[in-house]
């Protein structure tokens, strides 16, 4: 494995790559020697085809990639599990539930039967050196090769074929010089070939530069029709994403609809409004927070740069070494681009430029960046946790499945209307589809819920089960007899309501809640700390705390110390959720749930006919802040009703991968079971999530390896049925459902294992949860590897019976229920830990 | 390609140029011979340019180049003031195109050593006789300068018709001047060594032609020659994202004025009640003293409609200050003003905190 894909293994998210292992970054500020950016890219030239190109029968890595630069496969072309998967070598399709219309948002690409991509290969003689001349004598001959062509100086890519194999043909260069050139066949590259999929997306990409898009990122925005929203200085541009590939039966192009969030503002503007907030001497810290990791647009070129620090001792009077002069960068500006630098004492930003070109050339120093010349894209994390700006900018951007089909429908209908991209694809001889793709998927049946003796069912279309579960005892739950109640003076009213109302609540639930020690604390930080200090013993099975404020420190301070150095599960509330009267029996209901499970209770279960069974689920959470640490959780069920799970995670230090530490994890989670068990597990089913595009390559090739690895530890004979499945999130699929004459979200329990699934890998969607507002998204599971020989069927009910048992919420959830457990473990950590909880409650969820 | 000029002599030519438009100031402006459009692109960046053009005659290679010469993402974000139209032609220098005609600046950079003779005469014709702009600028090589190449036998490059001396070109560029009413400069970009510098001049020969008696010939000349000849094919036309575009600036100025009303009113509630951010968005250090103007470039009156629009919002806020306390509320939740008085828009914030506990106790149906 390259060190770069080891790197996106180690769950890097996207564009933030750091450097390889132990490789020295090459700062050298001392010096000065910037790489100071100037060539804004020229679109086109993704259109020369430079490749060395490895083209043989199967799926292999085949990269076509632009001239000078190297392509990132974020679609994970050519990773081939389903061939090593027997039972699913014919047919992956499951068969129970039942059958439901659906539209997707693919669009076929439609060639002219039997379209066939022809590469030739181009000789000159005499050699010629200058590219440009080369190509300027192959274009004396359009009239043999036709109005489309793709060359790049050697190779020519031509939809149509020519006379004979070998084309001589003759040229004269102005100054009367005579070329033969010969076109040589050497390749037909079917529809489907790698290199065609790729030079449909190039091609795609160009169709889009004429509908007037701008790239930002992998995606295309129109900043034509821009929604702006001053309140916040922002603006959206609506975009699409577009990505063409072979999916189950043909080619199609998937498009969603995305939206870019800008700021109107330049960065020196949001600095100086920063400082203006902050005052002087909290400044510099608050801003390194607020601006590292945040993408930049510049004014002088297309690039995006990710701001990795603040240089505070350089101002635009810097030098840099350009050829063999230094220059200011002000000057530098004014005479490369006409631009004032009007503010000659702001502080630049660095960018850790990511190393393209030939990997043989020195890796590029870090790119120097002028606040004043550069706009910031997306949001940062304070806006994100800010309601009001979400709420402003969800109306905007949540569209609901009308919306939405009437957006990519609208594309389509722009593409096939704009005469310059329909020349385009013309000339090529392709076109799209007109309408989305219709395809059959399957609903599920809604599962049973099981309390001990009782059971229920729920109403598929709401997919959630609070109503029905009031009243209802838990299957179990451990007495609450002796725990600590914290709040301060003025939540004091809000705390008493609390307790009351659990009372009143916790007899139908089955808990047993006894009078807990109440103590009032000051409302400092350190004052909390030290009540915590002085009260927690070990005999303490429980502490709730009511906070005040959402202020993070406190609950910080709260969990890291209840977590780490004195084992006791806690739960917090903000007093403000308890000040409402009329919604204080449900938030109680809530509370008493979670403190019934964070203390080792079960809350209910569903049917799962498998025995012996462990679950695992596996996520990672990235601290972009403190250091860039990653942190990965595991989580694996404990006994057959999935009702009590192991959890540990673990720090991915430097030069690691992921894995590494998740091993011996596993291990521990084996051996829990057996303990309490009294036998191992006879199958086993990890779900891993966090995976990232272009990652799916290092989770086959080193993580099943070490999974397997983990397993044999456990003894020699001990050889269980092993399946590993990738769950991915954020995906660009959506399913549209007819319902009533209307396009809607397709129902929970929606599977889709047809059409829009890729032929070289064994993967389904599942539609689990359901959302009131906007579009649904479904989840995409992708089996990487299977020994279990479970049916497709049974993967994808099991599957969608785990998403019914995540305890945080009376519903079903996106992912496999300990997918969500190891996510909120690890959010936790990064969040508020930051270091390894205590192993005393490995097996409790107490991370709710 | 020539180690010894440093900064590379094709550079110092585009450098040239833009030098002339920073003093000079045209306002339309075409290149002719643009080939790869490097130098189109850097004069884009000067502001006072508002129509540029190009001309070629290798169509492909304009395609190919033609969208590195469309609007930056940020020039959507922050939209200049004055219009800029870039088009692209395919075309023969030594054929006339009317739209070409009227421009302030004409510039051939190592073009004319491309043509022949006749073509040169041709060109000479079209441009001086026909575009009549204000200005021109034409570089060749000089001859002269050669035998300081050594091992270089011939021209410069394969495809070069002629290349001329000092004198010839001088010879050349002063009968241009007789005959269409212009007067030269003549200048050159890459020095010789020192000490050659007398006797074989610049590597690259510049004349800087400026049209006699500008004013009062413009208009009879354009009129006079008002057959409409275009021999040329438009490849590419785009006009950028401008202030004189009406939607564009009613979007600037509506966007514009309700930020300063929100921040204006934002202090105005602080100034009010006297209470600040809490921690996460401590104390004004400053105050006001040191506003900024959010876009220093933008012309004189927008910065006087902005504040007079502030003015205006600030009037209609005290109003509401006078309605009552409904309206105090209201403006409230608007602003995002987390203070701790306790009267005021009580029941919204605690909304807003109540949507953060939920999602620590409770995990919504992710969306």
């Amino acid at each position: 494995m390259s060190g770069r894909a080891r790197a996106r293994s180690r769950g890097r998210a996207r564009g933030q790559e750091t450097a390889a292992p132990g490789m020295v970054r090459p700062v050298s500020r001392e010096k000065n020697v910037f790489v100071a950016e100037y060539t804004q890219i020229g679109c086109d030239e993704l259109f020369f085809l430079t490749a060395v190109l490895q083209i043989s029968a199967g799926f292999q890595q085949v990269k076509l990639g632009e001239r000078g630069g190297r392509r990132r496969d974020f679609n994970d072309v050519g990773i081939n599990t389903r061939r090593a998967m027997e039972h699913v070598k014919d047919s992956k399709l499951g068969t129970s539930g039942s059958p439901i219309p659906l539209t997707a948002n693919f669009f076929r690409i439609m060639s002219r039967p039997e379209w066939v991509l022809y590469q030739y290969h181009v000789d000159f003689n005499p050699p010629m050196e200058a590219r440009r001349l080369r190509s300027a004598l192959l274009y004396q001959h359009k009239d043999v090769l036709g109005p489309a062509d793709s060359f790049d100086g050697a190779l020519l890519f031509l939809p149509n074929r020519l006379a004979q194999k070998e084309t001589v043909l003759h040229s004269e260069t102005r100054n009367g010089e005579k070329v033969q050139i010969t076109v040589t066949m050497t390749n037909e590259l079917p529809p489907t070939s790698p290199v065609c999929i790729q030079f449909y997306n190039i091609l795609f990409r160009r169709i889009l530069r004429i509908l007037d898009m701008q790239q930002i990122g992998r995606n295309y925005y129109n900043p034509n029709d821009p929604l702006d929203i001053p309140k916040h200085s922002l603006t959206i541009w609506p975009g699409y994403t577009t990505t063409i590939l072979k999916y189950e039966t043909s080619i199609m192009l998937c498009t969603d609809v995305s939206h870019k969030v800008l700021r109107s503002e330049t960065v020196l503007d949001f600095m100086a409004n920063l400082r203006q907030k902050c005052g002087n001497q909290r400044f510099p810290e608050i801003c390194a927070k607020e601006l590292v990791g945040l993408i930049v647009l510049t004014k002088y070129n297309n690039k995006t740069y990710r701001i990795d620090e603040i240089a505070w001792d350089h101002t635009p009077n810097n030098t840099f070494t350009r050829g063999d002069k230094d220059i200011s960068f002000k000057d530098y500006y004014k005479m490369q681009y006409n631009l004032d630098i009007v503010d000659v004492n702001q502080v630049l930003l660095v960018s850790q430029v990511k190393r393209l070109g030939p990997a043989t050339a020195p890796p590029p120093g870090p790119a120097m960046l002028i606040p004043e010349l550069c706009f910031l894209t997306g949001l940062t994390d304070k806006m994100r946790a800010d309601y009001m700006i979400m709420k402003d900018l969800s109306t905007h951007t949540r569209l609901d499945p009308m919306a939405r089909e009437g957006r990519l429908n609208r594309f389509v209908r722009n593409i096939h209307k704009n005469p310059d991209a329909r020349a385009e694809l013309d000339k090529w001889g392709l076109s799209f589809d007109k309408q989305l793709l219709s395809l059959t998927g399957r609903v599920l049946p809604a599962e049973r819920l099981f309390q001990g003796s009782r059971s229920y069912d729920y109403r598929p279309s709401e997919a959630e089960w609070s109503r029905e579960m009031r009243g209802l005892p838990l299957i179990s739950a451990p007495p609450l007899e002796n725990w600590l109640f914290l709040t301060t003076r003025r939540t004091s009213t809000e705390a008493q309501a609390l307790l009351q109302s659990l009372n009143r609540v916790s007899g139908p639930l089955n808990i047993r809640i006894q009078r807990p020690v109440m103590i009032e604390y000051e409302d400092h930080q350190e004052s909390l700390l030290r009540t915590l200090q002085q009260n927690v013993g070990p005999q303490t099975q429980m502490v709730v705390v009511v906070l005040p404020s959402n202020r993070k420190d406190k609950y910080d301070s709260v969990k890291k110390y209840l977590c780490v150095d004195c084992p006791t599960p806690s739960q917090c509330v903000v007093g403000r959720t308890l000040s409402k009267p009329s919604s204080l029996m449900t938030v109680a209901t809530k509370i008493a749930l979670q403190l019934a499970c964070k203390m080792g209770g079960e809350l209910w279960s569903v049917e799962i006919p498998l025995k012996q069974l462990m679950i695992v689920g596996i996520d990672c959470y990235h601290d972009t802040v403190a250091g860039k640490r990653s942190i990965g959780a595991l989580v694996a069920s404990l006994n057959q009703g999935m009702t009590r799970w192991f959890s540990k995670c673990v720090f991915q230090h430097r030069g690691q991968e992921i894995m590494d530490g998740l091993k011996m994890a596993l291990c521990a989670a084996l051996k829990d079971y057996l303990k309490f068990n009294n036998y191992l597990p006879s199958r086993i089913i990890v779900y891993r999530d966090g995976v990232g595009d272009g990652q799916l390559h290092s989770v086959v090739n080193y993580e099943v390896a070490q999974i397997i690895e983990s397993i044999k530890s456990m003894g020699h004979d001990y050889v269980p049925r092993l399946s590993v499945v990738v769950v991915k999130k954020r995906i660009n699929s959506r399913f549209f459902a007819q319902m009533d004459g209307k396009v809607s979200n397709p129902p929970p329990g929606t599977v889709v294992d047809s059409e829009v699934t890729r032929p070289e890998w064994y993967d389904f969607y599942i539609v689990s949860q359901a959302v009131r507002s906007g579009s649904v998204s479904p989840t995409h599971y992708n089996v990487v590897y299977d020994t279990s020989g479970l049916k497709p069927d049974h993967m994808q009910r099991l599957t969608y019976k785990l998403c019914h048992m995540y305890y945080n919420w009376q519903g079903i959830v996106r992912v496999p229920a300990p997918c969500q457990y190891a996510h909120k473990l690890a959010f936790l950590v990064g969040q508020s830990i930051h270091r390894e909880p205590n192993v005393k409650l490995d097996e409790l969820l107490f991370y709710l | 390609m020539d180690p010894m000029f440093s900064p590379a002599l094709h550079r110092q030519r585009h450098e040239f140029v833009i030098d002339f438009v920073r003093s000079y100031k045209p306002k339309k402006v075409v290149d002719l011979g643009c080939s790869e459009c490097s130098l189109l692109k850097q004069l884009k960046f000067h502001l006072e340019i508002e129509l540029l053009a190009g001309v070629d005659i290798d169509g492909a290679i304009l395609k190919k180049k033609m969208c590195g010469l469309a609007p930056l993402s940020t020039d959507y974000l922050q939209p200049r003031n004055d219009q800029l139209r870039i088009d692209l032609y395919q075309g023969s220098v030594t054929q006339k195109d009317a739209r070409l005609i009227g421009f302030d600046l004409v510039t051939s950079i190592e073009l004319i050593e491309h043509l022949t003779l006749a073509d040169v005469k041709l060109f000479s014709e079209v441009v001086f006789g026909y575009m009549t702009p204000v200005a021109v600028i034409v570089s060749t090589p000089n001859a002269d300068f050669n035998p300081l190449f050594r091992r270089m036998s011939g021209f410069r490059h394969s495809d070069h018709k002629f290349e001329w001396s000092r004198a010839e070109f001088k010879s050349w560029a002063l009968k241009v001047c007789l005959d269409y009413g212009y007067e030269v400069e003549f200048s050159g970009v890459g020095q010789a060594p020192p000490g050659y510098q007398e006797n074989v001049g610049f590597c690259s020969q510049i004349g800087v032609f400026h049209r006699l008696g500008v004013s009062e010939v413009c208009n009879t000349l354009c009129s006079t020659d008002a057959e409409d000849v275009s021999s040329y094919t438009l490849l590419y036309s785009k006009i950028f994202p401008s202030l004189r575009d009406n939607n564009i600036l009613r979007r600037v100025l509506a966007s514009e004025v309700l930020y300063w009303a929100e921040k204006l009113g934002r202090r105005w509630v602080e100034e009010k009640t006297g209470v600040k951010d809490d921690a996460d968005t401590p104390d004004q250090a400053g105050g006001d003293g040191e506003e900024r103007h959010r876009a220093p470039e933008n012309p004189l009156q927008l910065e006087e409609k902005q504040t007079a629009a502030c003015g205006a919002a600030m009037k209609s806020l005290v109003e509401h200050q006078e309605v009552g306390k409904l309206d105090r509320e209201l403006f409230w939740t608007d602003g995002g003003g987390q203070q701790e008085s306790r009267k005021l828009g009580r029941r919204r914030r605690s909304r807003f905190r109540g949507q953060w506990v939920c999602r620590r106790h409770a995990v919504p149906p992710q969306c």
